[in-house]
Protein backbone atom coordinates (compact mmCIF):
# COMPACT_ATOMS: atom_id res chain seq x y z
CA UNK A 1 0.00 0.00 0.00
CA UNK A 2 1.42 3.39 -0.93
CA UNK A 3 2.05 5.99 1.69
CA UNK A 4 -0.70 8.31 0.51
CA UNK A 5 -3.47 5.72 0.66
CA UNK A 6 -2.24 4.63 4.08
CA UNK A 7 -2.60 8.19 5.27
CA UNK A 8 -6.04 8.69 3.79
CA UNK A 9 -7.40 5.52 5.33
CA UNK A 10 -6.17 6.70 8.71
CA UNK A 11 -8.06 9.91 8.26
CA UNK A 12 -11.13 8.01 7.26
CA UNK A 13 -13.58 7.56 10.06
CA UNK A 14 -16.13 5.43 8.34
CA UNK A 15 -14.60 3.43 5.56
CA UNK A 16 -16.18 1.15 2.95
CA UNK A 17 -13.90 -1.02 0.88
CA UNK A 18 -15.28 -2.84 -2.17
CA UNK A 19 -18.53 -3.21 -0.32
CA UNK A 20 -21.33 -5.16 -1.95
CA UNK A 21 -24.33 -7.00 -0.72
CA UNK A 22 -26.58 -9.72 -2.03
CA UNK A 23 -29.61 -10.53 0.11
CA UNK A 24 -30.13 -13.89 -1.54
CA UNK A 25 -27.21 -16.26 -0.75
CA UNK A 26 -27.53 -17.80 -4.24
CA UNK A 27 -24.47 -16.52 -6.19
CA UNK A 28 -26.55 -15.95 -9.34
CA UNK A 29 -28.95 -13.63 -7.53
CA UNK A 30 -28.57 -9.92 -8.29
CA UNK A 31 -26.56 -7.70 -5.97
CA UNK A 32 -28.40 -4.97 -4.06
CA UNK A 33 -25.27 -2.80 -3.99
CA UNK A 34 -21.80 -3.42 -5.37
CA UNK A 35 -18.28 -1.97 -5.52
CA UNK A 36 -18.86 0.79 -3.04
CA UNK A 37 -15.68 2.54 -1.98
CA UNK A 38 -16.15 5.49 0.31
CA UNK A 39 -14.17 7.08 3.09
CA UNK A 40 -16.07 9.44 5.34
CA UNK A 41 -14.01 11.75 7.52
CA UNK A 42 -14.81 12.40 11.10
CA UNK A 43 -17.61 14.97 11.50
CA UNK A 44 -18.20 15.10 7.79
CA UNK A 45 -21.72 15.40 6.39
CA UNK A 46 -22.17 12.99 3.50
CA UNK A 47 -25.42 12.71 1.58
CA UNK A 48 -26.37 9.75 -0.57
CA UNK A 49 -28.73 10.27 -3.50
CA UNK A 50 -29.94 7.82 -6.08
CA UNK A 51 -33.09 6.37 -7.62
CA UNK A 52 -35.54 4.34 -5.56
CA UNK A 53 -34.38 0.84 -4.76
CA UNK A 54 -30.72 1.53 -5.51
CA UNK A 55 -29.63 0.21 -2.13
CA UNK A 56 -29.18 3.50 -0.27
CA UNK A 57 -30.84 2.08 2.82
CA UNK A 58 -28.77 -1.10 2.50
CA UNK A 59 -25.68 1.07 2.72
CA UNK A 60 -26.98 2.78 5.84
CA UNK A 61 -27.83 -0.51 7.52
CA UNK A 62 -24.34 -1.79 6.85
CA UNK A 63 -22.78 1.21 8.58
CA UNK A 64 -25.25 0.74 11.44
CA UNK A 65 -24.07 -2.84 11.85
CA UNK A 66 -27.62 -4.09 11.30
CA UNK A 67 -26.50 -5.79 8.13
CA UNK A 68 -23.12 -7.39 7.47
CA UNK A 69 -22.11 -7.00 3.81
CA UNK A 70 -21.66 -10.19 1.85
CA UNK A 71 -18.71 -8.61 0.00
CA UNK A 72 -16.00 -6.21 1.17
CA UNK A 73 -15.78 -4.54 4.53
CA UNK A 74 -17.24 -1.59 6.40
CA UNK A 75 -15.03 -0.28 9.17
CA UNK A 76 -15.16 2.52 11.68
CA UNK A 77 -11.78 3.78 12.91
CA UNK A 78 -10.10 0.87 11.16
CA UNK A 79 -12.17 -1.69 13.05
CA UNK A 80 -14.56 -3.77 11.00
CA UNK A 81 -18.24 -3.38 11.86
CA UNK A 82 -19.54 -6.78 12.93
CA UNK A 83 -22.47 -5.81 15.14
CA UNK A 84 -24.50 -2.68 15.99
CA UNK A 85 -22.32 -0.02 17.58
CA UNK A 86 -23.05 2.12 20.62
CA UNK A 87 -21.87 5.33 18.95
CA UNK A 88 -24.47 5.26 16.17
CA UNK A 89 -27.81 7.08 16.19
CA UNK A 90 -30.46 6.33 13.58
CA UNK A 91 -33.27 8.56 12.32
CA UNK A 92 -35.87 6.84 10.15
CA UNK A 93 -38.14 8.08 7.39
CA UNK A 94 -41.10 8.02 9.75
CA UNK A 95 -40.59 9.37 13.27
CA UNK A 96 -41.63 5.98 14.72
CA UNK A 97 -42.28 7.42 18.14
CA UNK A 98 -43.96 5.18 20.68
CA UNK A 99 -47.58 6.39 20.95
CA UNK A 100 -47.91 5.40 24.62
CA UNK A 101 -44.99 7.52 25.82
CA UNK A 102 -44.73 11.29 26.24
CA UNK A 103 -42.26 13.18 24.08
CA UNK A 104 -39.69 13.22 26.87
CA UNK A 105 -40.06 9.51 27.58
CA UNK A 106 -39.73 8.85 23.86
CA UNK A 107 -36.47 10.76 23.87
CA UNK A 108 -35.27 8.75 26.86
CA UNK A 109 -36.47 5.48 25.34
CA UNK A 110 -33.12 4.30 23.87
CA UNK A 111 -31.52 4.39 27.34
CA UNK A 112 -34.51 2.81 29.03
CA UNK A 113 -34.52 0.15 26.33
CA UNK A 114 -30.80 -0.55 26.40
CA UNK A 115 -30.15 -0.45 30.13
CA UNK A 116 -33.63 -0.81 31.65
CA UNK A 117 -33.39 2.44 33.61
CA UNK A 118 -32.61 6.14 33.26
CA UNK A 119 -30.57 8.26 35.66
CA UNK A 120 -31.30 11.86 36.72
CA UNK A 121 -28.35 12.93 34.50
CA UNK A 122 -30.02 11.24 31.52
CA UNK A 123 -33.22 13.14 32.22
CA UNK A 124 -31.23 16.35 32.43
CA UNK A 125 -29.62 15.57 29.09
CA UNK A 126 -33.02 14.88 27.52
CA UNK A 127 -34.26 18.23 28.85
CA UNK A 128 -31.24 19.99 27.36
CA UNK A 129 -31.70 18.34 23.99
CA UNK A 130 -35.38 19.25 23.97
CA UNK A 131 -34.53 22.83 24.87
CA UNK A 132 -31.89 22.95 22.14
CA UNK A 133 -34.44 21.93 19.51
CA UNK A 134 -37.18 24.19 20.88
CA UNK A 135 -39.30 21.28 22.04
CA UNK A 136 -39.32 21.99 25.80
CA UNK A 137 -42.94 23.08 25.75
CA UNK A 138 -43.93 19.73 24.24
CA UNK A 139 -41.98 17.50 26.64
CA UNK A 140 -45.06 16.17 28.41
CA UNK A 141 -47.25 15.94 25.29
CA UNK A 142 -48.14 12.71 23.57
CA UNK A 143 -46.69 12.19 20.06
CA UNK A 144 -50.07 12.37 18.32
CA UNK A 145 -50.54 15.90 19.65
CA UNK A 146 -47.54 17.04 17.57
CA UNK A 147 -47.30 17.90 13.88
CA UNK A 148 -45.29 15.66 11.56
CA UNK A 149 -42.34 18.05 11.58
CA UNK A 150 -42.34 18.23 15.38
CA UNK A 151 -42.52 14.44 15.61
CA UNK A 152 -39.51 14.08 13.35
CA UNK A 153 -37.62 16.62 15.47
CA UNK A 154 -38.33 14.37 18.45
CA UNK A 155 -37.05 11.45 16.36
CA UNK A 156 -33.78 13.34 15.79
CA UNK A 157 -33.47 14.25 19.47
CA UNK A 158 -34.02 10.59 20.36
CA UNK A 159 -31.14 9.62 18.06
CA UNK A 160 -28.92 12.24 19.72
CA UNK A 161 -29.59 11.05 23.27
CA UNK A 162 -26.74 8.56 23.42
CA UNK A 163 -24.47 11.30 22.02
CA UNK A 164 -23.52 9.23 18.98
CA UNK A 165 -20.46 10.07 16.93
CA UNK A 166 -22.20 8.80 13.82
CA UNK A 167 -25.69 9.91 12.84
CA UNK A 168 -27.42 7.81 10.20
CA UNK A 169 -30.47 9.36 8.59
CA UNK A 170 -32.66 7.34 6.25
CA UNK A 171 -34.71 9.83 4.20
CA UNK A 172 -35.62 11.57 7.44
CA UNK A 173 -37.58 14.47 5.95
CA UNK A 174 -39.27 12.82 2.99
CA UNK A 175 -42.64 12.56 4.75
CA UNK A 176 -42.74 16.29 5.50
CA UNK A 177 -44.15 19.16 3.47
CA UNK A 178 -41.68 21.33 1.53
CA UNK A 179 -41.61 24.30 3.92
CA UNK A 180 -41.19 22.20 7.06
CA UNK A 181 -38.61 20.17 5.24
CA UNK A 182 -36.40 23.15 4.48
CA UNK A 183 -36.69 24.54 7.99
CA UNK A 184 -35.89 21.24 9.71
CA UNK A 185 -32.90 20.84 7.38
CA UNK A 186 -31.42 24.13 8.58
CA UNK A 187 -32.20 23.14 12.17
CA UNK A 188 -30.26 19.94 11.60
CA UNK A 189 -27.28 21.96 10.32
CA UNK A 190 -27.40 24.11 13.47
CA UNK A 191 -27.34 21.02 15.68
CA UNK A 192 -24.53 19.53 13.62
CA UNK A 193 -22.49 22.77 13.86
CA UNK A 194 -22.84 22.91 17.66
CA UNK A 195 -22.43 19.16 18.20
CA UNK A 196 -20.26 17.89 15.35
CA UNK A 197 -21.06 14.39 14.19
CA UNK A 198 -20.30 12.20 11.25
CA UNK A 199 -23.54 12.22 9.27
CA UNK A 200 -24.64 9.81 6.58
CA UNK A 201 -27.79 11.32 5.14
CA UNK A 202 -29.89 9.40 2.65
CA UNK A 203 -32.32 11.37 0.54
CA UNK A 204 -34.34 11.39 -2.64
CA UNK A 205 -34.04 15.12 -2.93
CA UNK A 206 -31.10 16.43 -4.94
CA UNK A 207 -31.48 19.99 -3.67
CA UNK A 208 -31.67 18.80 -0.07
CA UNK A 209 -28.43 16.86 -0.53
CA UNK A 210 -26.65 19.89 -2.03
CA UNK A 211 -28.01 22.22 0.62
CA UNK A 212 -26.91 20.11 3.58
CA UNK A 213 -23.90 18.00 2.69
CA UNK A 214 -20.12 18.39 2.42
CA UNK A 215 -19.95 15.59 -0.11
CA UNK A 216 -22.58 13.75 -2.10
CA UNK A 217 -22.43 10.13 -3.15
CA UNK A 218 -24.51 9.63 -6.28
CA UNK A 219 -25.62 6.04 -6.76
CA UNK A 220 -26.75 4.24 -9.89
CA UNK A 221 -29.94 2.24 -10.07
CA UNK A 222 -29.96 -1.33 -8.86
CA UNK A 223 -27.45 -2.91 -8.36
CA UNK A 224 -26.40 0.32 -6.69
CA UNK A 225 -22.84 1.44 -7.30
CA UNK A 226 -21.04 4.75 -7.11
CA UNK A 227 -21.68 7.03 -10.11
CA UNK A 228 -19.95 10.02 -8.66
CA UNK A 229 -18.67 11.49 -5.45
CA UNK A 230 -19.11 15.23 -5.47
CA UNK A 231 -17.44 17.85 -3.29
CA UNK A 232 -20.12 20.43 -2.61
CA UNK A 233 -17.79 23.20 -1.51
CA UNK A 234 -20.57 25.66 -0.75
CA UNK A 235 -19.68 27.99 2.12
CA UNK A 236 -21.19 27.44 5.55
CA UNK A 237 -23.36 28.44 7.28
CA UNK A 238 -25.82 27.57 4.55
CA UNK A 239 -29.04 29.54 4.36
CA UNK A 240 -31.96 30.00 1.96
CA UNK A 241 -29.55 32.33 0.08
CA UNK A 242 -27.39 29.31 -0.74
CA UNK A 243 -30.13 28.04 -3.03
CA UNK A 244 -29.77 31.14 -5.24
CA UNK A 245 -26.04 30.72 -5.79
CA UNK A 246 -24.70 29.65 -9.16
CA UNK A 247 -22.75 26.77 -7.61
CA UNK A 248 -25.97 25.36 -6.15
CA UNK A 249 -27.73 25.10 -9.51
CA UNK A 250 -24.54 23.85 -11.16
CA UNK A 251 -24.32 20.99 -8.65
CA UNK A 252 -27.99 20.04 -8.81
CA UNK A 253 -27.70 19.94 -12.61
CA UNK A 254 -24.67 17.66 -12.47
CA UNK A 255 -26.43 15.26 -10.13
CA UNK A 256 -29.63 15.36 -12.13
CA UNK A 257 -27.59 14.51 -15.21
CA UNK A 258 -26.12 11.48 -13.47
CA UNK A 259 -29.46 10.18 -12.36
CA UNK A 260 -31.36 10.69 -15.61
CA UNK A 261 -28.58 9.70 -18.03
CA UNK A 262 -26.44 7.26 -16.12
CA UNK A 263 -24.95 5.74 -19.30
CA UNK A 264 -23.29 8.97 -20.34
CA UNK A 265 -21.27 9.09 -17.15
CA UNK A 266 -20.87 5.44 -16.29
CA UNK B 1 -79.47 24.84 -0.45
CA UNK B 2 -79.27 28.22 1.28
CA UNK B 3 -77.32 28.51 4.50
CA UNK B 4 -79.72 31.00 6.15
CA UNK B 5 -80.85 29.89 9.54
CA UNK B 6 -84.44 31.00 9.98
CA UNK B 7 -86.09 29.95 13.25
CA UNK B 8 -88.00 27.27 11.37
CA UNK B 9 -84.81 25.89 9.85
CA UNK B 10 -83.05 25.92 13.22
CA UNK B 11 -85.96 24.05 14.76
CA UNK B 12 -85.86 21.39 12.05
CA UNK B 13 -82.12 21.15 12.44
CA UNK B 14 -82.50 20.61 16.18
CA UNK B 15 -84.99 17.81 15.62
CA UNK B 16 -82.78 16.27 13.00
CA UNK B 17 -79.82 16.30 15.37
CA UNK B 18 -81.75 14.85 18.30
CA UNK B 19 -83.33 12.27 16.02
CA UNK B 20 -79.89 11.17 14.89
CA UNK B 21 -78.65 11.04 18.45
CA UNK B 22 -81.51 8.99 19.83
CA UNK B 23 -82.19 6.90 16.72
CA UNK B 24 -81.00 3.61 18.31
CA UNK B 25 -83.09 4.16 21.44
CA UNK B 26 -86.17 5.19 19.44
CA UNK B 27 -85.84 2.14 17.22
CA UNK B 28 -85.41 -0.15 20.23
CA UNK B 29 -88.40 1.27 22.10
CA UNK B 30 -90.59 1.12 18.99
CA UNK B 31 -89.65 -2.51 18.54
CA UNK B 32 -90.76 -3.32 22.09
CA UNK B 33 -94.03 -1.45 21.62
CA UNK B 34 -94.75 -3.34 18.39
CA UNK B 35 -93.90 -6.61 20.15
CA UNK B 36 -96.19 -5.79 23.08
CA UNK B 37 -99.08 -4.70 20.86
CA UNK B 38 -98.59 -7.68 18.56
CA UNK B 39 -98.78 -10.12 21.47
CA UNK B 40 -101.85 -8.57 23.14
CA UNK B 41 -103.84 -7.67 20.03
CA UNK B 42 -102.90 -10.87 18.20
CA UNK B 43 -103.67 -13.09 21.23
CA UNK B 44 -100.33 -14.86 20.84
CA UNK B 45 -100.11 -17.60 23.49
CA UNK B 46 -97.40 -16.98 26.11
CA UNK B 47 -95.67 -20.29 25.43
CA UNK B 48 -95.06 -19.23 21.83
CA UNK B 49 -93.99 -15.62 22.33
CA UNK B 50 -94.46 -13.91 25.69
CA UNK B 51 -95.14 -10.17 25.65
CA UNK B 52 -92.51 -7.78 27.07
CA UNK B 53 -94.77 -6.95 30.00
CA UNK B 54 -95.15 -10.61 30.97
CA UNK B 55 -91.36 -11.01 30.74
CA UNK B 56 -90.85 -8.07 33.11
CA UNK B 57 -93.47 -9.56 35.38
CA UNK B 58 -91.73 -12.93 35.35
CA UNK B 59 -88.42 -11.28 36.09
CA UNK B 60 -89.73 -9.71 39.31
CA UNK B 61 -91.51 -12.92 40.28
CA UNK B 62 -88.16 -14.62 40.76
CA UNK B 63 -86.50 -13.73 44.04
CA UNK B 64 -83.51 -11.43 43.82
CA UNK B 65 -81.30 -13.85 45.77
CA UNK B 66 -82.12 -16.61 43.28
CA UNK B 67 -81.10 -14.38 40.39
CA UNK B 68 -77.88 -13.60 42.20
CA UNK B 69 -77.10 -17.27 42.82
CA UNK B 70 -77.56 -18.11 39.15
CA UNK B 71 -75.74 -15.00 38.00
CA UNK B 72 -72.78 -15.74 40.25
CA UNK B 73 -72.57 -19.34 39.04
CA UNK B 74 -72.39 -18.24 35.39
CA UNK B 75 -70.21 -15.20 35.96
CA UNK B 76 -67.73 -17.18 38.06
CA UNK B 77 -67.21 -19.78 35.35
CA UNK B 78 -67.11 -17.19 32.55
CA UNK B 79 -64.54 -15.00 34.30
CA UNK B 80 -62.37 -17.93 35.39
CA UNK B 81 -62.38 -19.33 31.85
CA UNK B 82 -61.65 -15.88 30.45
CA UNK B 83 -58.83 -15.33 32.94
CA UNK B 84 -57.36 -18.74 32.22
CA UNK B 85 -57.41 -18.10 28.49
CA UNK B 86 -55.59 -14.77 29.03
CA UNK B 87 -52.99 -16.61 31.11
CA UNK B 88 -52.54 -19.15 28.33
CA UNK B 89 -52.83 -17.01 25.23
CA UNK B 90 -50.44 -14.20 26.16
CA UNK B 91 -47.36 -16.38 26.85
CA UNK B 92 -48.32 -18.59 23.91
CA UNK B 93 -48.46 -15.60 21.55
CA UNK B 94 -45.12 -14.29 22.80
CA UNK B 95 -43.55 -17.71 22.35
CA UNK B 96 -44.96 -18.02 18.85
CA UNK B 97 -43.66 -14.57 17.87
CA UNK B 98 -40.21 -15.28 19.20
CA UNK B 99 -39.78 -18.72 17.75
CA UNK B 100 -40.58 -19.56 14.15
CA UNK B 101 -40.32 -23.25 15.06
CA UNK B 102 -42.93 -22.98 17.82
CA UNK B 103 -45.17 -20.96 15.53
CA UNK B 104 -44.90 -23.65 12.85
CA UNK B 105 -45.49 -26.42 15.35
CA UNK B 106 -48.34 -24.95 17.38
CA UNK B 107 -50.38 -23.01 14.84
CA UNK B 108 -51.92 -26.03 13.09
CA UNK B 109 -52.85 -27.44 16.51
CA UNK B 110 -54.60 -24.19 17.41
CA UNK B 111 -56.55 -24.29 14.17
CA UNK B 112 -57.60 -27.86 14.93
CA UNK B 113 -58.82 -26.85 18.39
CA UNK B 114 -60.63 -23.83 16.97
CA UNK B 115 -62.29 -25.89 14.22
CA UNK B 116 -63.64 -28.45 16.66
CA UNK B 117 -67.14 -27.42 17.76
CA UNK B 118 -66.75 -26.95 21.50
CA UNK B 119 -70.46 -27.67 22.00
CA UNK B 120 -69.81 -31.17 20.72
CA UNK B 121 -66.75 -31.65 22.88
CA UNK B 122 -68.40 -30.34 26.04
CA UNK B 123 -70.12 -33.63 27.00
CA UNK B 124 -66.80 -35.45 26.61
CA UNK B 125 -65.05 -32.96 28.86
CA UNK B 126 -67.77 -33.42 31.48
CA UNK B 127 -67.31 -37.20 31.31
CA UNK B 128 -63.54 -36.81 31.65
CA UNK B 129 -63.41 -34.16 34.34
CA UNK B 130 -66.68 -34.45 36.21
CA UNK B 131 -69.49 -31.97 36.63
CA UNK B 132 -67.61 -29.43 38.74
CA UNK B 133 -66.32 -25.96 37.93
CA UNK B 134 -63.03 -27.17 36.38
CA UNK B 135 -64.72 -28.80 33.39
CA UNK B 136 -66.95 -25.75 32.82
CA UNK B 137 -63.95 -23.43 33.07
CA UNK B 138 -62.07 -25.57 30.55
CA UNK B 139 -64.99 -25.46 28.10
CA UNK B 140 -65.12 -21.66 28.42
CA UNK B 141 -61.38 -21.40 27.99
CA UNK B 142 -61.44 -23.51 24.81
CA UNK B 143 -64.01 -21.17 23.26
CA UNK B 144 -62.27 -17.95 24.27
CA UNK B 145 -58.56 -18.38 23.78
CA UNK B 146 -58.26 -18.57 20.00
CA UNK B 147 -59.37 -14.99 19.17
CA UNK B 148 -56.97 -13.77 21.82
CA UNK B 149 -53.99 -15.66 20.42
CA UNK B 150 -54.78 -14.45 16.91
CA UNK B 151 -55.24 -10.81 17.89
CA UNK B 152 -52.17 -10.73 20.14
CA UNK B 153 -49.87 -12.27 17.54
CA UNK B 154 -51.29 -10.04 14.79
CA UNK B 155 -50.70 -6.97 16.94
CA UNK B 156 -47.14 -7.96 17.83
CA UNK B 157 -46.34 -8.62 14.16
CA UNK B 158 -47.61 -5.20 13.15
CA UNK B 159 -44.90 -3.42 15.11
CA UNK B 160 -43.06 -1.09 12.69
CA UNK B 161 -39.89 -2.88 11.52
CA UNK B 162 -37.89 0.31 12.13
CA UNK B 163 -38.56 0.05 15.86
CA UNK B 164 -37.29 -3.52 15.86
CA UNK B 165 -34.19 -2.22 14.05
CA UNK B 166 -33.87 0.51 16.66
CA UNK B 167 -33.96 -2.16 19.34
CA UNK B 168 -31.36 -4.22 17.49
CA UNK B 169 -29.11 -1.22 16.92
CA UNK B 170 -29.18 -0.61 20.68
CA UNK B 171 -28.37 -4.27 21.29
CA UNK B 172 -31.13 -4.33 23.88
CA UNK B 173 -32.07 -7.66 25.46
CA UNK B 174 -34.77 -9.50 23.54
CA UNK B 175 -37.25 -9.50 26.43
CA UNK B 176 -37.25 -5.71 26.41
CA UNK B 177 -38.01 -5.72 22.69
CA UNK B 178 -41.04 -7.85 23.59
CA UNK B 179 -42.18 -5.90 26.65
CA UNK B 180 -41.29 -2.34 25.71
CA UNK B 181 -42.11 -2.43 22.00
CA UNK B 182 -44.07 -5.41 20.73
CA UNK B 183 -46.62 -5.90 23.50
CA UNK B 184 -47.56 -2.22 23.87
CA UNK B 185 -47.92 -2.06 20.08
CA UNK B 186 -50.28 -5.03 20.28
CA UNK B 187 -52.52 -3.41 22.94
CA UNK B 188 -55.24 -2.20 20.53
CA UNK B 189 -55.34 -5.67 18.95
CA UNK B 190 -55.23 -7.44 22.32
CA UNK B 191 -58.24 -5.44 23.44
CA UNK B 192 -60.27 -6.20 20.35
CA UNK B 193 -59.48 -9.85 21.08
CA UNK B 194 -60.57 -9.39 24.70
CA UNK B 195 -63.86 -7.81 23.62
CA UNK B 196 -64.66 -10.77 21.41
CA UNK B 197 -63.53 -13.26 24.03
CA UNK B 198 -65.48 -11.84 26.95
CA UNK B 199 -68.81 -12.39 25.15
CA UNK B 200 -67.61 -15.82 24.03
CA UNK B 201 -66.83 -16.57 27.68
CA UNK B 202 -70.50 -16.14 28.58
CA UNK B 203 -71.43 -18.42 25.69
CA UNK B 204 -68.91 -20.98 26.92
CA UNK B 205 -70.27 -20.92 30.46
CA UNK B 206 -73.85 -21.33 29.19
CA UNK B 207 -72.88 -24.22 26.91
CA UNK B 208 -71.26 -25.94 29.89
CA UNK B 209 -74.40 -25.40 31.99
CA UNK B 210 -76.57 -26.88 29.25
CA UNK B 211 -74.53 -30.06 29.47
CA UNK B 212 -74.32 -30.42 33.24
CA UNK B 213 -75.18 -27.95 35.98
CA UNK B 214 -77.51 -27.30 38.88
CA UNK B 215 -76.97 -23.55 38.86
CA UNK B 216 -76.34 -20.67 36.50
CA UNK B 217 -78.37 -18.57 34.09
CA UNK B 218 -78.00 -21.11 31.28
CA UNK B 219 -79.30 -23.81 33.55
CA UNK B 220 -82.08 -21.46 34.67
CA UNK B 221 -83.23 -20.87 31.08
CA UNK B 222 -83.17 -24.58 30.25
CA UNK B 223 -85.00 -25.44 33.46
CA UNK B 224 -87.65 -22.74 32.89
CA UNK B 225 -88.24 -23.91 29.32
CA UNK B 226 -88.69 -27.51 30.35
CA UNK B 227 -91.47 -26.39 32.71
CA UNK B 228 -93.03 -24.23 29.99
CA UNK B 229 -92.30 -21.09 31.99
CA UNK B 230 -91.49 -19.26 28.76
CA UNK B 231 -91.71 -15.66 30.10
CA UNK B 232 -89.28 -16.68 32.86
CA UNK B 233 -86.92 -18.22 30.30
CA UNK B 234 -87.05 -14.98 28.32
CA UNK B 235 -86.35 -13.01 31.49
CA UNK B 236 -83.27 -15.18 32.08
CA UNK B 237 -82.16 -14.73 28.49
CA UNK B 238 -82.46 -10.96 28.62
CA UNK B 239 -80.64 -10.85 31.94
CA UNK B 240 -77.86 -12.93 30.42
CA UNK B 241 -77.56 -10.63 27.40
CA UNK B 242 -77.46 -7.60 29.69
CA UNK B 243 -74.61 -9.12 31.68
CA UNK B 244 -72.77 -10.02 28.51
CA UNK B 245 -73.16 -6.44 27.24
CA UNK B 246 -71.96 -5.06 30.57
CA UNK B 247 -68.85 -7.24 30.44
CA UNK B 248 -68.17 -6.12 26.86
CA UNK B 249 -68.46 -2.50 27.95
CA UNK B 250 -66.23 -3.15 30.98
CA UNK B 251 -63.43 -4.32 28.71
CA UNK B 252 -63.78 -1.04 26.80
CA UNK B 253 -63.76 0.95 30.02
CA UNK B 254 -60.62 -0.81 31.21
CA UNK B 255 -58.94 0.01 27.90
CA UNK B 256 -60.02 3.66 28.18
CA UNK B 257 -58.78 3.81 31.75
CA UNK B 258 -55.43 2.04 31.39
CA UNK B 259 -54.48 2.68 27.76
CA UNK B 260 -56.20 5.86 26.55
CA UNK B 261 -53.58 6.28 23.80
CA UNK B 262 -54.61 2.98 22.22
CA UNK B 263 -58.10 4.13 21.28
CA UNK B 264 -58.86 5.31 17.77
CA UNK B 265 -58.54 9.09 17.53
CA UNK B 266 -61.75 11.10 17.39
CA UNK B 267 -61.63 13.58 14.55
Amino acid sequence: MSESTEKSSQNAYVSMKDVGHRYDPNPDAPMAVQDINLDIHRHEFVAVVGPSGCGKSTLLRMVAGLLIPSHGEVSVFNRPVTEPRDDVGIVFQKPNLLPWLTVKKNVLFPLKHKYGRVSPEDIKRADELLAMTGLSAFAEKMPDELSGGMQQRVGIVRALLLNPDILLMDEPFSALDALTREQIGFDLLDIWRDHPKTVLFITHSISEAVLLADRILVMSKRPGSVLDLIDVGLPRPRSPETINSARFSELTNIIRGHIYEPNVHA
Amino acid sequence: MSQTSTPKNACLQWFGKQGYRFAPAIFFISLIIVWELGCTLGHVPQYILPSPSSIVHAFFNVEFSRWMTHLWATLRVALMGFGLSILISLPLSIAMIRSELLNRTLYPMLIVIQSTPVVAVAPLIIVLMGTGDPSRVLITCLITFFPMVVSTTTGMLETPPELIELSKSLRAPRYRETWQIRIPYAIPHIFSGLRISITLAIIGAVVAEFVAAEQGLGYFIQFSTSFFKIPQAFAGLIFLSAISLLLFKSVQWIQMWLFPWSLPKKK
